[in-house]
């Protein structure tokens, strides 16, 4: 019981400054990649306080309500990922944040922001499929959809499932919006739509949603970790190397169509599980 | 007991039905609505309360309702043939004939008339359908009162058509109970004809050429399933030597079995409108909203897979199960697929009822007591969410005049109320902690070790997520008005739209109770242990209570701050600076100086997802794995 309580403070404290961290040092190793000096580390929990500290400025109130259920989604997903739950259970959770991130963006009929809540729900459709089918393996190997199977398992699901794995950094790079997938919104400068689905928030309201980043960034790295559960040190080479590799092929490629991404990502990523779900059963 | 309780159940709306038709007049019709819906009401939680029964009618009367029954059958393909002449369809003709002349021949020279009555049976199985035919059913009678009258205001017919509508409905809802308490097969199908005839009077109800074009299409794929249906049942008479349901049950799972279970399987199929049978439930859309909202999503649409849960322990274990769980599994997916491309409201839950039909079929299929929980409690939920979702629609097409989901577009402005309830009704389709994606949520998990159908069933979750939220998107997506005020709607109107919007949110938070009283008892071995409100296996888990306390909390929450948004705290939305600066929001300078208006649309895909482009490879595909499936039962 202790240990579940100090897990959810963690899950709901470290979480968001995990995830801010992890956006700083995004910033800035994408800025040494682009020859630039880049802002200090800590410059995303400067930018969110400064965010709250704005008047608040709305469409309408719906907007505010669904910000909201975005954050509590995230957060809670994150709880259930630290109390080791079931895999299928969080991403459902995870899915309450990501459809009210869709409908505020659709709140007004703003047609840069509802652009980029239609690209956001084609981003949606990518990744969804293929988480299902990473759980779905992941259960074929540890006979459970619980974490708590996982980390149970004698060897790093990495040995079983390596392209798995891929088709795992595949779903990650779409839910972080990096290049070649960051068609709902961008970090980058050179977004056609505006903002995308974030155009129309502002302010507190933008704060909220950049905390639950956050909070999702933390989950989908901690899926990926889950991969080398068997050792920390093996967790952590592996979360970090993958984090770079995001950063690399961010920088590296240009934004496509999200017809592109859905056939690519499909159909790759389809094939990948295939060729990996034979592997396990001739073994 | 048991009979005054049957009698409720199937005979109290047959005869209200025809009071509703013999009597003209509308306060006696809505007198009688309200009775039967209440009399329905307390006669399915009695049954409910009453538990598992075998009811026997005593010596004369069981011959006698056996030799009725039979004659009734008769009497009903007579209707069908008639009905077929008329329209000159030859096709319905021909199938009526292979019904009524096997029929003859097995009720002339293979039954046993000397056995004893098979009786009713009533297990948690059956009365879970009588409770949704008996609430939801009688929610959607209510409605439809207020709403038959508009629909006649509208069409302005020479002489109201409302008893004759009335009578169809109320008798629908006593043959519904009967097909689902009936322990003999014979009767199983009276019923199974009667809700084929039912269905086919009320999509023609409008009289419109394509009513009656799409009524004749609905007969005709419906009285095929009835041909298999009536050569399933002359199979099982010869192989077990009864008709009685629950010893056929018993004498499984048996190899000869297989191809009688197979046809009923097709028969489930054409009822519950699979692919490659889809396309006679979308042109049932045509009929009135009530109607689709309680035959065409609700209940009759679950009589199919009603049958196929019913035998589904005679094919435990069989490659037929095996490609039962595919076949399921592809409908699941290609229809929600064409649901994707659609725009009218009304295709879109078809298709998606269609969709979720096949998840249960599916889980029927995969056949182990965690996807027959799954199956069950699918069939609970999706009942109450779409007969929720049609009334909504409903409403709102007699509102703003259209069903097309880009007119709804702003709905929260103009009719706040309606709007907020189909969003209500979107997100118990779609969201945890709600029961149809907890349903949906076991289901993935018990077919894991199928993969061909978990991946299909991934995919189809996915583009679900994209139907749902682009519509609950639409809905809502309007500039900040002061002081919305709700529109007016009449009692009979709101009352089960609440009602059913209530039940979606509350029985998701009893589901953990739902499981270990009535779907537990159905299984060989409890799936999942309930405590603490969380359904927990070592495969997986599910803590419904806590996350539901929660998610509400935060909604709670989410509610109380988007509450003090106020007047100063809103500001026109982006517009690359070129607002026109007028008292209205959504308009933009254009070129020339001119005042122009910004049109926003969603993605359809049609060119990925258009009906006229996916049909033809999904019927071939269908039909393909529909061979394989029935080969497996060879």
């Amino acid at each position: 019981m202790i240990k579940d309580t100090l897990l959810i403070l963690f899950a709901l404290g470290g979480a968001p400054l995990l995830g801010g961290l992890i956006a700083g040092i995004d910033r800035r190793i994408t800025a040494r990649l682009q020859a630039r000096f880049g802002p200090p580390i800590l410059q995303p929990f400067y930018d969110v306080a400064k965010l709250f500290g704005k008047q608040m400025i709305v469409p309408n109130a719906w907007q505010v309500f669904c910000a909201y259920v975005y954050l509590v989604g995230a957060v809670l997903s994150v709880v259930l990922f630290f109390l080791q739950s079931d895999l299928l259970l969080i991403f459902f959770v995870q899915a309450v944040g990501a459809v009210f991130l869709v409908l505020g963006g659709m709140a007004v009929p703003s047609p840069y922001a509802q652009v980029g809540a239609q690209r956001e729900l084609i981003q949606v459709l990518t990744y969804e499929p293929l988480l299902i089918l990473v759980f779905v393996t992941i259960y074929s190997v540890t006979g459970s959809f619980k974490i708590s199977a996982v980390y149970g398992h004698a060897t790093p699901l990495l040995k079983e499932l390596p392209l798995i794995f891929l088709v795992l950094t595949y779903a990650l790079t779409i839910k972080l919006r990096k290049s070649p997938f960051d068609f709902s919104t961008s970090h980058h400068g050179h977004q056609e739509i505006v903002k995308g689905v974030l155009t129309e928030h502002s302010g507190p309201i933008l704060g909220l949603i950049e905390i639950g980043h956050w909070y999702e960034t933390v989950l989908i790295l901690g899926l990926c970790a889950l991969f080398w559960a068997t050792s920390a040190a093996g967790m952590l080479l592996l979360v970090g190397i993958t984090y770079f590799a995001e950063l690399i092929v961010d920088n590296a490629m240009a934004r496509m169509t999200w017809r592109w991404m859905l056939g690519y990502v499909w159909s790759v990523g389809l094939a990948m599980s295939i060729i990996n779900i034979i592997w396990l059963y001739t073994k | 007991m048991p009979s005054l309780l049957l009698f409720m159940c199937i005979g109290v709306p047959l005869i209200a039905g025809v009071v509703c038709f013999s009597v003209r007049m509308a306060f006696v019709r809505t007198f009688t609505v309200l009775v039967t819906g209440a009399v329905l009401t307390a006669g399915a939680l009695m049954l409910l309360g009453h538990g598992t029964f075998h009811y026997t009618p005593p010596a004369p009367w069981g011959g006698l309702i056996n030799a009725a029954v039979s004659l009734a059958d008769f009497a009903l393909l007579g209707i069908m043939f008639q009905i077929a002449r008329r329209h000159r369809h030859k096709l319905i003709m021909v199938l009526v004939a292979l019904q009524a002349l096997p029929l003859m021949f097995f009720e002339l020279f293979l039954i046993d008339h000397k056995a004893p009555a098979a009786g009713f049976y009533g297990d948690n199985l059956s009365l879970i359908i009588t409770l949704i035919v008996s609430i939801v059913g009688s929610l959607i009678c209510v409605f439809a009162l207020p709403y038959m009258q508009r629909h006649e205001d509208h069409q302005k017919p020479a002489h109201s058509r409302q008893p004759r509508f009335f009578f169809l409905l109320l008798a629908f809802l006593g043959a519904m109970n009967g097909l689902a308490l009936s322990n003999d097969i014979v009767w199983l199908y009276f019923f199974f004809e009667v809700t084929t005839l039912c269905s086919f009077l009320l999509i023609g109800h409008d009289g419109t050429e394509l009513a009656v074009q799409n009524a004749l299409r609905a007969l005709w794929m419906n009285a095929l399933g009835g041909v298999a249906f009536v050569a399933g049942m002359i199979g099982v008479h010869q192989i077990t030597g009864t008709t009685d349901i629950q010893q056929i049950v018993a004498a499984g799972p048996a190899a000869a079995l297989l191809v009688p279970m197979a046809l009923f399987c097709l028969a489930g199929f054409t009822k519950s409108a699979q692919v490659p049978f889809q396309s006679w439930l979308l042109g049932a859309m045509v009929a009135p909203t009530p109607v689709s909202a309680l035959l065409h999503s609700s209940t009759m649409v679950k009589a199919g897979v009603y049958v196929i849960f019913r035998f589904a322990p005679v094919f435990a274990g069989t490659f037929f199960s095996q490609g039962l769980a595919i076949v399921g599994a592809f409908t699941f997916l290609v229809t929600i697929a064409l649901a994707l491309g659609q725009r009218n409201a009304k295709k879109i839950l078809a298709y998606s009822t269609i969709s979720n039909l096949g998840l249960i079929i599916a889980c029927a299929g995969i056949n182990t007591p965690t996807a027959l929980t799954a199956g069950i409690l699918l069939i609970i939920f999706h009942a109450v969410s779409k007969a929720l979702l049609f009334l909504c629609v409903g409403t709102i097409e007699q509102e703003i005049g259209s069903r097309d989901i880009e007119d709804m577009r702003g709905l929260f402005a103009i009719k706040p109320r309606i709007a907020v309830i189909t969003v209500i009704g979107i997100m118990t389709m779609l969201l945890p902690p709600f029961g149809v994606l907890i349903s949906k949520w076991m289901a993935i998990e018990a077919a894991s070790n199928n993969l061909p159908a978990v991946g299909m069933i991934a995919m189809g979750s996915a583009l679900g997520f994209v139907v749902w939220g682009r519509w609950a998107g639409i809905l809502m997506s309007a500039s900040y008005k002061k002081g919305l005020t709700p529109e007016p709607m009449s009692a009979f109107t709101i009352g089960p739209l609440n009602v059913l919007a209530g039940g979606a949110v509350l029985f998701s938070l009893v589901l953990p109770w739902i499981y270990s009283l009535l779907v537990r008892p159905m299984l060989a071995f409890a799936p999942y242990q309930v405590s603490f409100g969380s359904l927990d296996s070592p495969i997986g888990g599910f803590t419904v209570i806590p996350i539901f306390i929660i998610l509400a909390l935060g909604f709670v929450a989410a509610l109380k701050q988007a509450q003090k948004t106020r007047a100063r705290h809103v500001a026109p939305m982006y517009m690359s600076g070129l607002h026109s600066g007028g008292p209205d929001d959504e308009t933009f300078r254009g070129p020339m100086n001119r005042i122009v208006r910004i049109e926003t649309g969603n993605y359809y895909l049609t060119r990925l997802f258009g009906e006229e482009r996916l049909t033809f490879w999904v019927n071939n595909v269908a039909v393909a794995l529909l061979v394989l499936m029935m080969g497996g039962a060879l």
